[in-house]
């Protein structure tokens, strides 16, 4: 078992998913709602959401309720790791070095 | 009845749409086939309507091919049966999977894979987009004409004998000319008077006078020089003195030219005018004219001469 690989490239929709994901780190987001947040079309959202959860980034996991008490089907929910909230703060605080400040 | 079409349109688009996500999914990675579909299904509940939802199956399709393209095969961990039945153990199970590290080390491309599509198609209307103008503005060369080359030129058969020309078939003619008859007179009486004594002498040998050799006489053709083509203009050399004064008159000045219209010898006056202020004018005319004369042709060709010619001084009235 090799050391895992961390390191995401960071395209701007990339970008969006975190900064979603920063507004409540503890929070766990299906991926309706991170479309929901960010806009991005399910053609990219999924391929980043797997990436980052293949970098440790992210964890999910299947949303604890009874479908059918519930009335739907249970989704599929992202919550940033410790690994991911560093990352992401790691990026956001370069980007603002390079670009904002 | 309206509603019940809308029902039934919804309904189609709805099947088409879980249709969509089944084939999306199918597509996936075996280890995630199952996952992305019951993900995909409980997403699209969320959408508000039947075409968002078609939208958003495209999208899946989309997704799942590039999911299977950072996704290596040879590292697809087996599906754990367990993890499919509880959705907390399939979470644990799902999130270590060592494929995802190949997932990560593909981010590291260039280009996604969407990116590269996209440029791709860029390049390829890029590609025609040039080709087309090119092929728009491409002008039409003139061919250079071949190297001229003597050919044998093929004997051109005679297809038909051209009539014989009428009067032209005489085999055997003879031409008579008469004799001219000449009436002589048999006898005829001169008188010639010889100056001078007669030499006593007989047979004695008087030499004849040497006349110089005839050669047979030859007309050259002369044809005179003057001012030609490009002469300067003589209102140009009109004295600007005279000019206030009035005065007027003809100069003829006398120049040497060569065979192509340049002075050989400073030109001077032959005849002047009266004024010397026009007769100065003229020679600088002259001078200035040099190179502009028409030479002299003796029998077309241009020869060495001297000639003359007269400047008009004459104000307009």
């Amino acid at each position: 078992m090799g050391k895992k690989e961390t390191r995401v490239r960071m395209s701007l929709q990339t970008l969006r998913v975190l900064e979603a994901f920063l507004e409540n780190p503890t929070e766990q987001l299906a991926g309706a709602e991170v479309h929901q947040r960010c806009g991005i079309a399910s053609g990219t959202l999924y391929p980043i959401l797997l990436r980052l959860e293949s970098a440790g980034w992210f964890v999910s996991q299947w949303e604890s309720i009874d479908p059918s008490s519930a009335g739907r089907p249970r989704r599929r929910l992202y919550r940033l790791t410790s690994t991911g909230l560093r990352h992401a703060s790691e990026v956001f605080a370069s980007f603002n070095r390079g670009v904002l400040a | 009845m309206s509603q019940r079409n809308e029902r039934s349109k919804h309904a189609a688009l709805n099947s088409a749409t879980h249709w969509l996500i089944h084939q999306a999914a199918r597509r996936a990675p075996e280890t995630l086939s199952s996952r992305l579909e019951e993900e995909w299904l409980a997403d699209v509940e969320s959408r508000s309507t039947a075409l968002s939802g078609l939208r958003f199956a495209v999208g899946c399709c989309w997704a799942s091919l590039v999911i299977v393209s950072e996704y290596p095969r040879s590292r697809v961990p087996a599906a754990s049966p367990v993890a499919a039945a509880s959705p907390v153990a399939a979470a644990s199970a799902v999130a270590p999977a060592s494929g995802y590290f190949s997932l990560a080390d593909r981010n590291f491309r260039y280009f996604s894979l969407r990116s590269a599509t996209l440029f791709l198609i860029a390049g390829l209307h890029a590609a025609l987009f040039y080709g087309l103008i090119t092929t728009l503005s491409h002008t039409p060369r003139i061919a250079a004409p071949p190297h001229l080359q003597n050919q044998p030129v093929a004997p051109v058969p005679r297809t038909k004998d051209l009539p014989p020309v009428p009067g032209t078939d005489l085999k055997d003619w003879t031409i008579h000319v008469p004799k001219p008859v000449i009436d002589v007179p048999k006898k005829m009486d001169i008188d010639v008077d010889v100056p001078g004594e007669l030499s006593d002498k007989p047979n004695e040998v008087i030499p004849e006078p040497r006349l110089p050799p005839i050669t047979p006489s030859h007309v050259v053709q002369r044809l005179a020089g003057g001012p030609g083509a490009g002469f300067p203009e003589t209102a140009d050399f009109y004295p600007s003195h005279s000019i206030r004064l009035a005065e007027e008159g003809i100069s003829t000045v006398q120049v040497c030219v060569d065979r192509r219209g340049r002075l050989t010898s400073e030109p001077t006056t032959l005849k002047g005018s009266g004024i010397e202020r026009l007769d100065e004018a003229a020679l600088k005319l002259a001078r200035a004219g040099s190179g502009h004369y028409r030479a002299t042709s003796e029998d077309g060709q241009p020869v060495n001469s001297c000639y003359a010619f007269g400047v008009r001084f004459q104000l307009r009235k």
